[in-house]
């Protein structure tokens, strides 16, 4: 038992880190080297991790056109990011403007002699199996590849979460003490009144045989 | 466009729910508080009586009225996103 409810916890968490680790921003320094556009095939196991059909630059099921931004990082190391409109819903980033982004990736394409460092904030994995791509949300031009860049949002919207557990705990407590409990001690009560009854009536059906046998024992 | 919709709609539900859920809660930790302080001792009067007259002063006090921010900041939040995320 011990061994189930601990595989279920870590399961749990890993689950919540995962899906965290997915969703919140994330800022690489790389060097762009290429953008363009490719009809790209999306399948059942990959359209997760594709913009849904209904927003902005993802207009049709099936195969879709999908700009993408290839790039290095200072240790050779390549990426890719498509550059795909969120939507509105779901990762709450409410990109619409792709395209600009898509023109501003190009203005910054540079060449191994020539770098141009830029931070690529982006959410989403590069898992080549099951060819997904992070999704870029902005490129912005950095001094170099070893500028250090602090995730302000990552620690707002931790923070927020960590408050949010806080409360929910806090207002199910408060719950549990305000309304459940009272209504538990009421039941409580009335129980007892019954068992008093109980008692009195018990004492009474004792009093009763006792009285019939004393009669019989008397005769 | 139906996802801009989407979220307007959905968002609107969620945040009720979360003003509504914390609207009662911190009047329930108000009337404890309150019932706190009576029991401490030194006040004339009848309980339910001294609970109710502070329950409506802090329905009309400012800390009950800023709850709606749980609505107004979550939708600036938004907004400010959409913004940072899309205009350079």
């Amino acid at each position: 038992m011990k061994y189930v409810k601990w595989t279920f916890r870590i399961t749990l968490i890993l689950l919540a880190a995962g899906f965290l680790h997915y969703t919140l921003p994330q800022h690489d320094i790389v060097r762009i080297t290429n953008t363009y556009n490719r009809l790209t095939a999306i399948s059942s196991s990959n359209s997760w991790a594709y913009a849904s059909p209904d927003s902005g630059t993802a207009i049709t099921d099936g195969p879709r056109d999908i700009r993408f931004v290839e790039a290095v990082y200072a240790d050779e190391s390549v990426m890719v990011y498509r550059n795909e409109d969120t939507g509105w819903v779901w990762p709450p980033y409410f990109k619409y403007d792709s395209s600009n982004l898509q023109a501003e990736a190009a203005n910054l394409k540079s060449t191994k002699a020539a770098p141009i460092w830029v931070s690529v904030t982006h959410y989403g994995w590069r898992l080549p199996i099951l060819s997904i791509y992070p999704n870029a949300v902005s490129v912005r031009e950095v001094a170099g590849p070893d500028v250090r860049i602090i995730p302000y949002v990552n620690i707002i919207v931790l923070i927020m979460l960590a408050l949010g557990a806080f409360m929910i705990r806090r207002i199910w407590l408060q719950f549990w003490e305000r309304t459940i409990e009272p209504a538990v001690a009421e039941v409580q009560e009335t129980w007892d009144g019954v068992e008093a009854r109980a008692d009195t009536a018990r004492a009474g059906a004792k009093g009763f045989f006792a009285r019939l046998i004393a009669r019989f024992k008397s005769k | 466009m139906i996802g801009l919709i989407k979220l307007i709609v959905f968002g609107f539900l969620g945040l009720s729910v979360i003003y509504l859920t914390m609207r009662i809660y911190a009047a329930s930790t108000e009337r404890e508080r309150l019932e706190r302080i009576f029991d401490a001792g030194g006040i004339e009067g009848d309980r339910d009586s001294f609970v109710r007259a502070g329950m409506k002063d802090y329905h009309s006090s400012l800390r009950h009225k800023l709850l709606i921010l749980i609505c107004i900041i979550p939708t600036i939040a938004i907004f400010l996103t959409a913004y940072l995320v899309n205009h350079q």
